[in-house]
């Protein structure tokens, strides 16, 4: 066999490792049942924000949490609890994307991605993510 | 209709429309008439001139638009959409650059721009290549010219024209104001993003997109030799261009990073954004192209993998283009572009010229001279062409973990990208980066062609053995044995190696000869990247841990990470071996100002100031207000501070004396609250209430609840709210600490468990001023920092060497 043949098996072997650890770490976008169904398995929840629910951010208590309510896409109202700061202009958001995991308080979410409408572009939501964790 | 609207600048639309037309009839002219002077068997000099000129023509177009734009944002037309939009009076002019190319039509004139500039280049340097190169770079000019025509062909709009009237955007026409005649006096524009109001900004898109558009040499060239079945000659004088390349789009990546770095809130240089990696993965196989094209001019080897990896190169960059500009990654990525409608037509210009280079190979495939000797395993050769491959699977990875949106809509599936996308791409990148540090190390002692063992062993022996003394030491000085990952203690020894090898290459084999150092030096600054990256990623420490008082049971197991801390103003708090104080605000413009100073104790136990950060809020009701870092850069290490959090409300005047809303808390005995100034214990209910003070009858039943509140300076203080039930009537009794400005209210008596609720009132004058930060210590980064300037002057000594070669 020659040589180059050899690494070009190794190359397709290592190609192919890549495509099956990239579907291995995915996740999948879901809805909050499916995220209640499978507690602990991390999920990405898009929804919106329920403005009227509590969106409560209490710096002088706990720095690191603020919670608030979002309705997935099939319509079920979960409460969120990010560990972090709030983030700026979070009432403004038209779309959020929460990537977390169900716990019994609530949707734990380490990551928001935010859709703010008319933000930078004239009409069309700008996306903006918050980590908890970096 | 009609309307005489008052003080538009019409004639200046029509002047930038006049350039478009006549850069893209320009660029189609000298396209064809290349593509006719390159055909034909008998050399007709006068196609190329018109060639030429069709060119130029092209050329004062584009640098028309540019003109006409930049005429536009200076004078403030917002009658135009473009400048109404990147643009108002209140701007800074420094950043009236960043306006040019916040849009998509301004980052494709850039982008046409570098091609305009390197094509006249090419036009007086390329000699007999000229005709069949320039019918290329002609033809990409046709592509990007067209993006700005917008104009409708059979219903499908060609382009996006960067000079329309707001007046004739379908979504103003029918706004009341437009019906004004003299709507122009009263309109300014909606002004620039404000992260984008940044020196980095400056000079991040220009930088990266002459990396983009410098792909486009050697990929010309590469379809150039395949055309003229010159399958060799191509490459002398694509590789200096090559080198360029890299050198160019590498440096416009960093910018971009340090743009993250220094005024983005990300935390890091580098986050694995789908836009970051979009530019990233074409750099990979560009490297790759300029190592494999080396060895082509060596040994005359793997012809077809140096066609593929240039080729691919130009493609990656279209379609980096296409992720980001179509809008298919709005839910994946930070900063990714919306749609102007040009999706298709970047999906047309990418397919175009993937369907040529393919067609191209695939005819001349049979005629690639094939080499009768396989490639000896002890060549240098070898080891990068084997390196070569190493960066293509480094690049795939990345790019497919990246196009997960667009395989959803290629097959309508619905997969989310990594949840910890940072993981994801590092536990593969690690090794790719441990190989190609190793590649790098031992590379240049393999003699092109054959290596004698012995030899070849005894000179790498000191540089292995010098990397394990220095890695040891790092280590050790650093305490990197606390990063307990193996993956990245593996990686530390292979860029030390690397490092060291090179620099011992340098010495003693090339005795310090700086003309033929090229590669030794830009390989010292890439082992230096890797190292500072480690460095500066794996030992980053969050020192703002929330020590103060939080409720620690809220924060569950699962989030140690409270990576948050809260800063009242003029106190001080012990974070990550400094005092940290918080002195108040300054307005400057639209820009807040928190200062924030950092103490040091000195051997008599006094606190000495170190320095002082100022990180920002911008204030931008419009679009949003943007929080910019602050960081103390030393040598060893940088101290990155952030505001994450800060009530930006005009303070209300509120009345120190009142109390604000309460808190409602329920407490069994013994539990504690924390007060903004003191700890709150509740020790239990006492029945033995003087019922005299409260004017309560015999029969009435009366509980007061003992309070024990301790301040910041431990002193102890008690309240005794009552709990009363008159006849029927609950009424409960207030007490107040007037030292601390706290009440309290017994709202509900829980017999059952012991418990009781109670209200909690705060004096505003309790609430000082605060802020929540964040602040990370990054140590080495500088080590990064450096080692892309060292890689940057490796580049340019070896663009130089290969260019005297040519000569």
């Amino acid at each position: 066999m020659k040589k180059s043949h050899i690494i070009a098996i190794i190359i397709i072997a290592v190609a192919i490792g890549a495509i099956l650890t990239t579907v291995g770490d995915s996740s999948t976008y879901a809805s909050f049942a499916m995220a209640t169904e499978n507690p602990g398995k991390e999920y990405h929840v898009v929804g919106k924000l329920e403005k009227d629910s509590a969106l409560i951010y209490n710096p002088q208590e706990n720095v690191n949490l603020f919670t608030f309510y979002i309705k997935d896409n099939e319509g079920i109202i979960k409460k969120v609890l990010y560990h972090g700061t709030k983030p700026q202009d979070f009432e403004r958001s038209e779309q959020i994307v929460l990537v977390g995991k169900m716990k019994d308080e609530g949707f734990q979410a380490n990551t928001i991605l935010m859709k703010c409408p008319s933000k930078y572009n004239d009409g069309k939501p700008e996306m903006q993510e918050y980590k908890a964790q970096s | 209709m009609d309307i005489n609207y008052v003080g538009e600048h019409l004639w200046a639309g029509n002047t930038g429309n006049f350039f478009i037309v006549l850069s893209f009839c320009g660029a189609l002219l000298s396209s064809l008439s290349y593509f006719i002077f390159s055909t034909n068997e008998v050399q007709n000099a006068s196609w190329k001139s018109l060639g030429r000129s069709g060119y130029f023509i092209h050329a004062s177009g584009v640098l028309g638009i540019i003109g006409t734009l930049f005429y536009m944002l200076l004078n403030h037309m917002f009658e135009f959409h473009y400048v109404w939009q990147h643009s108002n009076t209140e701007m800074p002019m420094r950043y009236i650059l960043s306006c040019f190319w916040e849009g998509q039509e301004g980052s494709f004139l850039l982008w046409t721009f570098w091609h305009v500039v390197l094509g006249i280049i090419l036009i007086f340097t390329s000699g007999k290549w000229e005709g069949p190169v320039m019918t290329i770079v002609a033809l990409v000019q046709i592509f990007l010219a067209s993006m700005l025509l917008g104009i409708y062909v059979f219903g499908y709009k060609i382009g996006s024209n960067p000079f329309l009237l707001l007046r004739q955007i379908p979504d103003f026409a029918n706004l009341p104001f437009i019906q004004n005649a003299n709507y122009l006096s009263k309109l300014d524009g909606r002004g620039l993003n404000p992260l984008l109001q940044n020196y980095w900004m400056t000079i991040h898109p220009p930088t990266l997109f002459l990396g983009f558009a410098s792909t486009l040499v050697p990929f010309a060239y590469a379809i150039a030799g395949l055309w003229k079945k010159d399958f060799n000659g191509w490459m002398k004088p694509a590789l200096p261009w090559t080198f360029f390349g890299v050198m160019i789009l590498g440096t416009g990546i960093l910018m971009g990073g340090a743009w993250a770095y220094e005024a983005l809130s990300f935390g890091g240089f580098w986050a694995w954004d789908p836009v970051e990696n979009a530019s990233l993965v074409p750099w990979l196989t560009f490297v790759g192209a300029a190592h494999v094209m080396v060895i082509h001019r060596n040994k005359g080897q793997s012809l077809l993998v140096t066609f593929i990896l240039t080729i691919i190169t130009f493609i990656l960059i279209l379609y980096s283009t296409f992720l980001t500009r179509s809008g298919i990654l709005g839910d994946t990525s930070v900063h990714a572009f919306t749609d102007l409608g040009m999706s298709g037509q970047l999906l047309v210009y990418l397919l175009t010229f993937l369907v040529i280079a393919v067609v191209l190979i695939v005819i001349n495939w049979k005629h690639f001279p094939k080499p009768e000797t396989e490639e000896s395993v002890w060549s240098r050769e070898f080891w990068m062409f084997v390196g070569a491959m190493v960066l293509a699977v480094s690049a795939f990875q990345i790019i497919f973990t990246t196009s997960i949106p667009v395989i959803n809509k290629i097959f309508s599936s619905n997969i989310a990208p990594p949840t910890n996308p940072i993981q994801h791409y590092n536990s593969f990148q690690v090794w790719v980066a441990v190989i190609v540090a190793l590649l790098i190390g031992v590379g240049q002692y393999f003699k092109f062609k054959k290596t004698e063992m012995n030899i070849f062993l005894k000179t790498i022996a000191v540089s292995f053995f010098g990397a394990i003394v220095i890695t040891g030491l790092l280590t050790a000085i650093l305490d990197l044995l606390s990063i307990q990952q193996i993956p990245y203690i593996i990686l530390l020894f292979s860029s030390v190696f690397a490092i060291v090898a090179n620099t011992s290459y340098f010495i003693s084999v090339l005795k310090g000869k700086v003309k033929l150092s090229g590669a030794s030096v830009a390989h010292i600054g890439f082992g230096m990247i890797l190292l500072g990256a480690l460095i500066s990623m794996s030992k980053s420490e969050v020192i703002s841990r929330n020590t103060s008082g939080v409720d620690l049971q809220k924060l569950g197991e699962d989030f140690p990470n409270a990576e948050n801390i809260m800063l009242v103003k003029n106190d001080t708090l012990s974070m990550g071996g400094w005092f940290v104080t918080y002195n108040g605000k300054k307005k400057e413009g639209v820009n807040i100002f928190y200062e924030i100073d950092y103490f040091s104790k000195d051997e008599n136990g006094k606190y000495v100031k170190d320095f002082t950060l100022n990180p920002r809020v911008q204030i931008n009701p419009r679009m949003g207000n943007v929080a910019e870092p602050s960081t103390k850069h030393y040598i060893g290490k940088d101290i990155y501070t952030h505001v994450t959090y800060a009530e930006l409300d005009e303070e209300k005047e509120k009345k120190p004396d009142e109390f604000k809303k309460a808190r409602t808390v329920t407490l069994a005995p013994g539990d504690t609250v924390f007060g903004s100034n003191s700890i709150i214990i509740f020790e239990g209910l006492d029945k033995n209430v003087d019922k005299t003070k409260y004017n309560l009858g015999e029969k009435d039943i009366a509980v007061a609840a003992q309070m024990r509140v301790v301040d910041v300076k431990n002193n102890s203080f008690t309240a005794r709210p009552v709990y009363s039930i008159q006849s029927v009537y609950a009424v409960p009794f207030a007490d107040e600490i007037a030292e601390l400005g706290l009440k309290f209210i017994i709202t509900k008596l829980i017999p059952e468990s012991g418990k009781v609720e109670i209200e909690v009132y705060e004096k505003n004058s309790n609430l000082k001023e605060f802020i929540i930060l964040k602040a990370i210590v990054f140590p080495g980064i500088n080590i990064l920092w450096a080692g892309c300037l060292i890689m940057i002057i490796g580049t340019v000594l070896a663009i130089r060497h290969r260019l005297k070669q040519s000569n």
